[in-house]
């Protein structure tokens, strides 16, 4: 590991100033460190200073109404521990407990997940199917992005220099639902994952697909196929999987081939609409 | 943070120490500088569970954790979870169950398991909490006595 600077500041300010004193390559930011600091072991990141997050007053949880916001350096323990987002958003407390450990979850955050945009982030698919607004600050000001602006490929997002995410936004309560397949089931990566969440408001089930490059993506046909309705017909349910299954823009790579991900995601997806809608996982 | 300089509490003693490289994860500084070698390194990525000590109370990879970014924390290892009540119940079940054959495991599980139950008690379904235990690797495979072990220590809670 390349010697660096290692600096905690105080304020959003601050951290911003530091950041941006440097080149992007020179200056990164620190949040729970459980993905960062792989890079940095083995030199892809070879930054001169590293700006450490936990001093910012970010580590928040706030619902107003039906508006959940997640300060982006809370670690992701708390977000699981909290009850109303069990019931409120079962599929992103179901996505959290995909990540890790325990312990891992007390130090990893939901801002570093999307800031280092992982392709098989299991938390990136769960933010899409919510319609999650993600908040940034930096040099020229705060603005918000939406999650599927946000996460442009394959460890690229939309942050300019120096920019930080903030908090990360979720609209509404939704019945949603988090389905993976793994060699192991837990604390492994996904080989498929499939987010599925049905808006009241706008009479509309969200589909999202990850676990292959480049990035997690929606998948607006398949939400078409599916109808305004929850649960959906059986046979619009169907109807979504074979769509998904066969023109959904997945790939094979070295966890698994395209043939073995279009024949999984049909019953992960038929699940997990199932249990969105309340049933019992079917086998 | 100037000079490297680092303030921990360290199982309850107030512990300063100066010249901590910014790249020096906890596992290091615990180990190597203050001579604790109950926590243990395993796979130090973050798989197995071996080096988790407390962090104001909550477990934490100390392989996944630069020193200094801990600057201020109150840090409870294997040494001193005996002064923790939940940390001296859960050490006595894996004594009682004998939840241990090579032993290089067990202290990561009890800190990990001392800090679900200070969490949440006996609040926590036991299936929940077993899964919460799966962070942890034991590469004897003797999760046997060390369910029975989390069972007993969970039972035994107000």
């Amino acid at each position: 590991m390349a010697p660096f600077e290692l600096v905690a500041p105080a304020t959003p300010d601050e951290a911003i100033a530091e950041l941006g004193a440097l080149g992007a390559s020179d200056a990164v930011p620190l949040a729970g460190g459980t993905d960062l600091l792989f890079d940095l072991d083995d030199g892809r990141l070879a930054p001169r200073r590293v700006v450490s997050l936990r001093r910012l007053p970010w580590q928040t949880l706030d619902w107003n109404g039906p508006i959940l916001t997640v300060g982006s350096t809370l670690p992701l323990r708390r977000l699981e521990t909290d009850p109303e987002v069990r019931t409120r958003l079962p599929g992103l407390y179901t996505a959290v407990r995909a990540v890790g450990s325990v312990a891992l979850r007390h130090q990893a955050t939901l801002g570093g997940n999307l800031g280092r945009s992982a392709p098989a982030s299991d938390l990136v698919p769960m933010l899409l199917a919510l319609d999650a607004e993600i908040d940034l600050v930096g040099p020229q000001g705060a603005r918000t992005v939406p999650v599927d602006q946000f996460v442009i490929g394959s460890r690229r997002t939309a942050l300019r220099p120096a920019e930080l995410i903030r908090s990360v936004r979720f609209p509404e309560p939704r019945p949603s639902a988090y389905l993976w397949q793994r060699v192991r089931p837990f604390r492994d990566i996904s080989q498929m994952a499939v987010a599925v969440a049905y808006s009241p408001a706008r009479a509309r089930w969200r589909v999202a697909v990850a676990g292959f490059p480049p990035r997690p993506l929606l998948v607006p046909e398949v939400e078409d196929a599916l109808g305004p309705v929850l649960p959906p017909a059986r046979s619009d349910l169907d109807r979504g999987a074979h769509v998904l299954s066969t023109r959904a823009p997945i790939v094979g790579d070295k966890r698994a081939s395209e043939a073995y991900r279009r024949q999984i995601v049909r019953p992960l997806l038929e699940r997990a609409v199932r249990r969105a809608s309340g049933e019992k996982a079917g086998s | 943070m100037s000079g490297g300089r680092l303030r921990l509490s360290v199982n309850g003693r107030p512990t300063e120490l100066a010249d901590v490289p910014p790249e020096e994860r906890l596992l290091d500084t615990v180990r190597w500088r203050l001579g604790l070698k109950g926590t243990k390194e395993g796979c130090r990525t973050g798989e197995c569970g071996a080096c988790t000590v407390l962090r104001d109370g909550h477990a934490v990879l100390s392989c996944l954790l630069l020193a200094r970014d801990a600057d201020g924390a109150a840090i409870t290892t294997i040494e001193g979870v005996r002064s923790d009540p939940v940390g001296e119940r859960v050490r006595a079940a894996f004594e009682s169950a004998g939840a241990l054959q090579c032993g290089y495991c067990t202290p990561g599980f009890v800190m990990a398991l001392t800090g679900l139950l200070r969490e949440a008690g006996r609040s926590t379904p036991l299936d929940e909490l077993l899964e919460d235990l799966g962070g942890n690797l034991c590469r004897c495979t003797g999760y046997s006595t060390i369910v029975r072990a989390a069972r007993a220590a969970r039972e035994g809670l107000p």
